[in-house]
């Protein structure tokens, strides 16, 4: 059974003119690592957010694990789904390192001491340790992008979808990028990588989707 | 009827100051529920999207409700309507307050609704026709335009929660006011930096490089427009003289 499916899917922004998104049917299973590529503008983060839940389509419907995202609040989609936004900026929001990691744990009133030590090992992964008293107003774009990526892994998704993950990363922080996702997908998270980045695409994705003018007009594995 | 282009952005604005300065002066309901009479005619005839800023405005509606009684319940003078012993809960005074609190908001918002009707650009251009400094009706500009920027942080990260799995619907009161203000900070941090670098961004693209600025928008007062200024500040004044010898 595919983990998210689209059904002649459309989408047009408010007061937009066109749609972006037109007639798109697809399914996306977990065991893949499916790419998302194509030129600016094209529908590729729009075609990630609709899949993802966070859009909602206009026309046609999107089925996440069986079920319209129309009857999912973002709460039970966050459940399941991990979402890197492109700009990491727009997802941290706390004013520390170490908050924005424990922040959750803390509001659902979770144990602190599995909480603590999980922070330490996320933190400690992505080489932001040091920085854990730090504001995250200070960070550069490459430790927002790490860091928002560790606060979505520290929920445990079950899929992920992963908006141009590579940008302001250097070769380092992209490979051990590359260990950890083959390690989580390993551990059967599916995922969908939005990128440009045609090295990370080709050295990760089962299936490759290219999108232009908000229609599918490449998909092999 | 008018068409909202027709009228200088700089009439608009002394329609919305009378407006707005009475609503804030006067405190009696009979003639704010006249002055929200005059501000919703004003509104239709301009062709303001009313019932667009409602929309939006619907998840405040709760916080609006919530001052409204808080207003009502905080009042103590007057005659008690609601009492629990020798406690007080509301009184008809406080009620009253409430009630002018409410039509209040409500003429704001009209007023706001008017101001929309022209762009943020015609608005400054009015600004400094009235040989207000650059740099202060560049700020009001700015400022306006900063307002959906806020409320798009804020939506933003109230998404960036919920994606982490946080059912907002399913919060207590408790823990709805601790999410709040744990995203306040970082929400209004993110503006100010967000206006650090547009100020920077102008500098260098040469802002107040030269102490006169030229405009290729200019704006032109109609007989029209004389007309109805006049007509809003005299009506202003009847109304406000005649709640003083009332």
């Amino acid at each position: 059974m595919a983990y998210i499916e689209a059904r002649k899917m459309s989408f047009t922004y408010p007061k937009g003119k066109r749609p972006v998104i037109n007639d798109i049917s697809i399914k996306v299973f977990q065991k893949d690592i499916t790419a998302i590529t194509g030129h600016n503008g094209g529908g590729k983060t729009t075609l990630g957010k609709l899949l993802g839940g966070i859009l909602k389509p206009l026309n046609g419907s999107v089925l996440i694990c069986g079920r319209n995202s129309k009857d999912l609040s973002l709460g039970q989609i966050g459940k399941k789904i991990g979402y890197l936004f492109q700009n990491p900026s727009r997802q941290i929001f706390t004013s520390k390192v170490e908050e924005e990691i424990l922040f959750i744990s803390r509001l659902k009133k979770q144990p602190m001491t599995r909480a603590q030590r999980e922070m330490e090992e996320i933190l400690r992964f992505f080489d932001l340790y040091c920085k854990k008293d730090e504001y995250t107003f200070n960070l550069s774009y490459g430790e927002k992008q790490r860091l928002a990526l560790g606060a979505i892994l520290v929920n445990r998704p079950e899929f992920l979808i992963l908006d141009e993950p590579t940008t302001g990363l250097d070769k380092l922080r992209k490979d051990t990028l590359s260990e950890y996702l083959i390690e989580l997908n390993s551990k059967g998270v599916g995922m969908i990588i939005i990128s440009h980045d045609m090295d990370f695409i080709n050295t990760h994705a089962s299936r490759r989707i290219e999108v232009e003018g908000g229609r599918i007009i490449y998909d092999e594995r | 009827m008018m068409k909202d282009r027709a009228l200088d952005p700089r009439t608009k604005l002394i329609i919305v100051m009378s407006i707005s300065s009475l609503s804030v002066f006067i405190r009696e309901p009979k003639y704010l529920i006249a002055i929200l009479v005059i501000a919703l005619f004003v509104s239709k005839m301009m062709k303001s999207e009313i019932f667009m800023i409602l929309k939006k405005l619907r998840r405040i509606l709760s916080l609006f409700m919530a001052m409204v009684l808080i207003q009502s319940l905080f009042i103590k003078g007057g005659n008690p309507i609601i009492a629990l012993g020798e406690i007080t809960l509301l009184t008809d005074v406080g009620i009253l307050r409430a009630l002018e609190f409410l039509i209040r908001i409500s003429i704001i918002l009209l007023s706001a609704s008017i101001l929309m009707t022209s762009s943020s650009r015609e608005l400054l251009q009015g600004l400094i026709e009235w040989r207000i400094p650059y740099e202060i009706a560049f700020m009001v500009s700015v400022g306006i335009r900063f307002l959906p920027l806020l409320r798009e942080e804020i939506e933003d990260t109230l998404t960036a929660v919920q994606l982490r799995g946080i059912d907002m619907e399913k919060l207590t009161l408790k823990e709805k006011i601790h999410l709040y203000s744990n995203i306040f900070t970082p929400v209004v941090t993110g503006a100010i930096l967000k206006s650090q670098s547009l100020s920077i961004a102008m500098e260098s693209r040469g802002f107040r490089a030269y102490n006169h600025r030229t405009s290729y928008l200019k704006l032109r007062m109609k007989a029209r427009d004389y007309l109805i200024s006049s007509f809003s500040i005299l009506v202003s004044i009847l109304i406000a003289c005649l709640y003083i010898l009332r």
